[in-house]
């Protein structure tokens, strides 16, 4: 899992405007380091456009992710805590945690999605994300949730 | 007529289709049902033959409206109310 997601890739943001920037900030590590082209933010946004946002999968939680065929180098994970909370369609959930998947074919992000499950299904486990105090400890939470 | 492939779609056929897949499996066995096959792929996958039955997130319900078996989930990640309209679809 500690291949999956890197720490660098885990951060902490204050605000964002709007659903386009929450997608833009939250893809970003994943272009500094080259895991995705820029055409991946494109991607994201063109599919919520087309689709809607079908990835906010629960109160707090956006799995941000396109095809990987859109720009795609290598598979990785982004968690983002955004301290004030975003909205992705007027009546939708208030969205705090962005984790941005990168997926190089459709099977062998597995156990980051394990994990994602882990946390998800457990409202006291997102609240505890939602509120880390530092990326270390977000960051530590989410590899202990894909060891169980 | 007997459920035997089961596809959970979204809108990319990576993220949030995996996590229902996961979801599908955990509760087939959980409920006994054997011997269903259980993919994840795009919507644009889920075409009349791909599979018996289909799951797909509230948002996504329009473009799977074609289908002759759907199940419709409100929240993705809530484990009751995927067992309870599974568990109703398969005893259909």
């Amino acid at each position: 899992m500690k291949d999956m997601l890197k720490r660098e890739n885990v951060q902490i943001v204050e605000r964002v405007e709007d659903w386009q920037e929450a997608i833009h900030v939250g893809v970003q590590p994943l272009v500094d380091g080259n895991y995705v082209e820029p055409r991946y933010i494109d991607a994201i946004i063109t599919n919520t456009h087309t689709f809607g946002p079908y990835y906010v999968l629960c109160k707090d939680l956006a799995l941000l992710h396109a095809s990987s065929d859109c720009g795609v180098n290598e598979k990785q994970l982004a968690l983002t805590v955004l301290r004030q909370p975003v909205r992705f369609k007027p009546d939708g959930y208030d969205v705090r945690l962005l984790v941005t998947l990168a997926a190089s074919d459709s099977e062998s992000h597995m156990q980051a999605m394990q994990a994602i499950s882990n946390i998800f299904s457990d409202e006291n486990r997102i609240e505890k994300l939602a509120t880390a105090a530092t990326a270390d400890d977000a960051y530590a939470q989410f590899i202990a949730a894909a060891k169980e | 007529m007997e459920v035997k492939r089961i596809m959970c779609c979204c809108g990319s056929g990576l993220g949030s289709s995996m996590l229902v897949r996961m979801n599908v499996e955990k509760t087939l066995k959980k409920l006994d049902y054997q011997g269903i096959d259980v993919t994840h792929s795009s919507v644009s996958d889920a075409t009349e033959n791909a599979a018996d039955l289909f799951v797909v997130g509230k948002d996504l319900e329009q473009f799977v409206s074609q289908l002759p078996r759907v199940i419709v989930l409100d929240n993705i990640m809530d484990m009751n109310e995927l067992e309870t309209k599974l568990d109703a679809e398969l005893k259909k």
